[in-house]
């Protein structure tokens, strides 16, 4: 019949046109990124374009999109024929770890013992790589997070040093709020934004040890000093936050913090260059580790991983030996985080800003991952339900631990 | 001298009855077989194959098998799962409210465009155009409008003197969902309006005329007479919009992504994030189980009550 | 009359109005009640409006005018150039053309294939055509979220992930149904003398499907055709779980893409909004009565 002729041979075109197997075409790497601005965005051309200049007839094309989407993208395409040949990620667990249990990322210990990157980073750099057997990723960043905060909005609240201990914090807070600034500025609509003061909460109130209990699942969360964290958080969510937190998304409230109207913001290694390209004068900002009482810093790695699907491993390890090289690691130091994961790459000068990290990271005995990267992802968005029911009241914080726990236990 | 009988000539040879509807259905088939093969294959198999997921668990993974479990999926979405009332409660909200006020103010609209008038086409397409829009650039219009810093709403009540009534629209688990609806009344009015008005052409002039001439006025014609002969719009406007209030989804994906704390989830996002953002193929499968469910009966009755009308 | 009757005969609707008669002479007082509401209709459609006008108004300005001065003040500088920005930051072009071509494809076909589907069950009578009519159309009336997931893993295993063939199988899937049952109706109501004579003279049944029946059906078929062109173009949910690349995107995923990257460049944020809506809005302003018409396919498509 007519119409099933006419159909067939249209159907037979479009296949013929419109597939898109793994990876990109020919002699194409794509790679899957968050989206880039300033100084980092022209890092990242700066390292693509030297690489497709040192390799001829290779192209590098890099897809951005917002955190959620990524994440989102990421997981369909695990699996299928449909993802990049590279793709960035965040290390820990509860990201990472699961598109390497889904089966995207590619064991690389051969690329590893072919290009020596095991000598090229530092040992806790790679502790997240090999903790899932083999070495899965290339490091690209270990972001640390601390609170930054405007110095001049300090002084006129008359706080004359940085905390060091937790009730010495939130007195600050106290003392930001009198002076009729909002003291730091979230935004809710991206739940791991508000997280990580959480996070931050339950290691201070529950110390190291329990804190990867807990995220283990190995003790439970219906204890005190969970419900101290979370009594802590409303505390906080009440009287120190932006108003209507609840309803803008996390550029939105680090414009806060960029104008002058936020006196904090709880962000990473990679808010350095974002303050500059905002307008912020450098030397107005300081920066604190979140006072948790612990050794350790607040902070995760970031990686690049290669798409088990892809079908060309060797171009895409190519192309991350070179730009952890040495060499090009010298020229975009800082754009990304202050220090390299290359441990022959000095830390970044420049910016008075990146001096202020050595000393943390040299502080610090290890890394608490954000809990995002820790918990599994059904339990991170009942972690994020019950930490926003929390927020806005529908929930009291004594029973917020108790009814994660619930959680827990009929999922396990 | 024997009369010959012949038997009266036999009427034409009929096909029985049967063969010709078998032999009709075989002429049918090459006009009736590519759709049908597509629906069953590309939506009925899909939802089919929910129903399965729902008693397995399985991530979606290629390197995952499938695990039968039974109906502990179901167990745990009924007893366990804090979200799926919510997104039950909303959804049923949703359908209440749907029916309620775009349809009640699409119906008035349209007895009020019923008239020659200047401007009614304009003011017809004032009204409809939303509807023409995709949801989801409704959403984000809507979403910039609902903005709490830059957004027109918050402002435009501060220059009115009513910044007391400035509210974190999309932030504030207790009215996100009610922001959003208005949205969807934005874009839904239109479309009841259209058919009403449809409806109301139907309406025969003479009926109208003779009550007029009986000295009934305005209201008592609406009663007598329009509301008689709007019935069947109605009935097709209700479902019509239960349907689709069952479907929203793009505008809450837009707007909310189904927050604050999960407050503005309904049953269609909930499953859609349960299978894909979570992994979790058998849960996702439960709740688009319930929807499914859900739907087939509010539509079957009708679908039975109008093919059966359609014979008379 | 059945809803049915609305919706065979499209055309009976969307063309003059039938007024209410004017008051009769012995009243000559004002229609103070048609003045009341020709005011009171304006205002709300001026509110209505109002969202239009406040998005154009920010996409044409820069950060510091939305961030200073109220939405609904002129802009100190017309920023068109927001325009430009936007087109390049949202790929308006790719996904554009990506959804052109998949409207362009599937639209034609599938009501093709609802026409055959529908005349078969309309014309062709047989045993189980009122039961097969009834199957499609309720699986229609079912939200795709319900099928979703097994969509994805399908397409998946079909190796159709990402791919335009992959989005236009479910699209005709979802579409056809209703299709078939409104040109159901419109085939129902054909003379059967019509077909008879046409039997008579010797007329294969193609020849009366393609030759009687279609070009009868003609308006529903271009009320459809528009209302299914625009559906496809907005459609979502099936876009965002099949598509991955954002080379393969159609608009809608681009709207909220940048939606969600770009939320405080309001200005361009703005001006893409508006562009992704305006081929819509042509389509609308061009073809308006086939939209009253078939309001009831644009509906159910959702």
């Amino acid at each position: 019949m007519l119409a099933a002729v006419a159909a067939a041979g249209m159907i037979g075109t479009l296949a013929a046109c419109g597939g898109s197997a793994g990876g990109g075409g020919d002699d194409e790497l794509t790679v899957w990124m968050l989206t880039l601005e300033g100084a980092q965005k022209e890092a990242m051309d700066t390292l693509v374009s030297d690489f497709e200049a040192a390799n001829e007839g290779v192209t590098v094309t890099i897809e951005e999109r917002s955190t959620d989407a990524h994440k989102d993208a990421l997981r369909q395409v695990a699996g299928t024929d449909a993802g990049p040949d590279i793709y960035w990620y965040w290390e820990g667990p509860g990201l990472g770890g699961e598109l390497v249990e889904a089966g995207l990322s590619k064991d690389l210990t051969a690329e590893y013992e072919q290009y020596g990157w095991a000598d090229r980073f530092g040992e806790a750099t790679l502790s997240n790589i090999t903790r899932y057997g083999g070495y899965h990723g290339v490091p690209f960043t270990q972001q640390a997070e601390a609170i930054y905060y405007n110095k001049e909005l300090f002084a006129q609240a008359g706080i004359t040093a940085e905390p060091t201990t937790y009730e010495e914090f939130e007195a600050a807070a106290a003392k930001l709020a009198a002076a009729g600034t909002t003291p730091i500025t979230f935004g809710g609509t991206v739940n791991w934004h508000v997280m990580r003061l959480l996070d931050s909460l339950i290691e201070t109130n529950c110390g190291s040890d329990t804190f990867d209990q807990l995220v283990t699942a190995e003790t439970s969360w219906d204890t005190p000093c969970v419900d101290e964290s979370f009594t802590q958080l409303k505390t906080w969510g009440d009287e120190y936050f932006n108003d209507g937190f609840q309803g803008v998304a996390d550029a939105e409230a680090q414009q806060l913090f960029y104008t002058g109207d936020a006196a904090m913001a709880y962000e990473g290694t990679w808010f350095d260059s974002l303050v500059v390209d905002n307008g912020m004068d450098p030397a107005n900002i300081g920066v604190f580790k979140f006072p948790t009482g612990t050794e350790r810093l607040y902070g995760f790695g970031e990686g690049f991983y290669i798409n088990a699907a892809s079908e060309k491993p060797e171009e895409a390890a190519e192309f991350l030996d070179f730009i952890t090289s040495t060499e090009e690691q010298n020229k975009v130091v800082g754009a990304f985080s202050p220090i390299s994961v290359n441990t022959e790459v000095p830390t970044a000068t420049g910016h008075p800003l990146h001096e202020l990290w050595p000393p943390l990271y040299d502080a610090a005995s290890g890394f608490y991952l954000n809990n995002d990267q820790n918990l599994t992802l059904d339990q991170t968005t009942e972690y994020w339900r019950v930490m926003n029911s929390v927020l806005t009241g529908g929930l009291a914080p004594g029973d917020a631990g108790a009814e994660f726990q619930a959680f827990i236990d009929s999922n396990a | 001298m024997t009369a010959v009988h012949h038997p009266p000539a036999p009427p034409a040879p009929q096909a029985p009855p049967r063969r010709r509807s078998d032999r009709r259905f075989v002429q049918a088939l090459p006009y009736l077989l590519p759709a049908v093969v597509l629906y069953l294959g590309f939506l009925v198999y899909p939802m089919l194959d929910a129903v399965r997921l729902s008693f397995f668990e399985w991530t979606g993974f290629r390197n995952d098998e499938p695990v039968f479990v039974g109906l502990d999926n179901y167990v745990r979405t009924f007893t366990n799962d804090p979200v799926f009332y919510r997104a039950l409660t909303n959804s049923v909200i949703w359908v209440v409210l749907s029916l309620l006020i775009p349809m009640l103010m699409g119906l008035l609209l349209a007895l009020a465009l019923n008239r020659r008038m200047v401007g009614r086409n304009l003011f017809r397409s004032v009204f409809y155009i939303p509807a023409v829009f995709a949801s989801i650039t409704v959403a984000a219009m809507w979403r910039w409008i609902y903005n709490p810093n830059v957004g027109s709403l918050n402002q435009l009540l501060e220059a009115v003197g009513l910044a007391s009534l400035q509210q974190e629209w999309l932030g504030d688990p207790q009215i996100a969902l009610y922001s959003v609806f208005v949205a969807s009344v934005w874009q839904g009015v239109g479309f009841s309006l259209v058919l009403f008005l449809a409806g109301l052409q139907q309406v025969p002039a003479e009926l109208v005329d003779a009550a007029r001439v009986d000295g009934a006025n305005r209201w008592q014609v609406f009663k007598a007479v329009t509301v008689p002969a709007l019935r069947p719009t109605t009935a097709v406007v209700t479902i019509l919009t239960i349907i689709n209030s069952l479907k929203v989804y793009d505008l809450i994906v837009g707007m909310t992504g189904g927050g604050p704390a999960q407050s503005t989830q309904v049953l269609a996002l909930w499953s859609y994030q349960q299978s894909i953002t979570n992994h979790d193929f058998g849960q996702g499968g439960a709740v688009a189980t319930v929807l499914l469910a859900v739907s087939l009966c509010l539509v079957v009755p009708y679908l039975v009550r109008t093919l059966k009308a359609e014979e008379h | 009359m059945s809803g049915a009757t609305i919706l065979a005969n499209p055309s009976a609707s969307g063309g003059q109005v039938a007024a209410v008669p004017a008051p009769p002479p012995n009243r000559p007082r004002r229609d103070y009640v048609g003045i009341g509401l020709w005011i009171s209709l304006a205002v709300s459609a001026l509110i209505w409006a109002l969202p239009f006008v406040f998005m154009f108004l920010t996409s044409v300005k820069t950060n510091a005018d939305v961030n200073t001065a109220p939405t609904w003040h002129l802009p100190s500088v017309w920023q068109w150039v927001n325009y430009a920005d936007a087109v390049e930051t949202g790929d308006l072009w790719v996904t554009g053309a990506n959804s052109l071509v998949v409207a362009v494809i599937k639209v034609p076909i599938g009501l093709l294939l609802a026409a055959a589907a529908a005349y078969a069950l309309a014309r062709l009578r047989f045993r189980f055509s009122k039961l097969v009519l009834a199957v499609l159309v309720a699986g229609s009336m079912v939200p795709i979220q319900v099928g979703l997931g097994p969509l994805f893993t399908t397409m998946l295993s079909l190796d159709l992930l990402d791919t335009k063939l992959g989005l236009i199988l479910p699209y005709l899937a979802f579409g056809v149904p209703y299709q078939i049952f409104m040109l159901y109706g419109f085939f129902r109501a054909i003379p059967d003398e019509l077909e008879e004579s046409a039997r008579l003279d010797g007329a294969s049944t193609f020849r009366i499907f393609w030759q009687i029946c279609l070009p009868l059906a003609k308006p529903a078929l271009a009320a459809l055709f528009i209302l299914d062109f625009v559906a496809t173009w907005n459609e979502y949910a099936i876009a965002a779980t099949l598509l991955q690349s954002q080379d393969n995107w159609t608009v809608p995923l681009a709207v909220l893409s940048f939606s969600g990257q770009r939320s405080t460049e309001y200005g361009p944020l703005n001006a893409f909004i508006i562009m992704s809506a305006v081929p819509v809005l042509i389509v609308y302003l061009l073809f308006q009565r086939y939209f009253v018409a078939g309001a009831f396919s644009g509906a159910v498509k959702g």
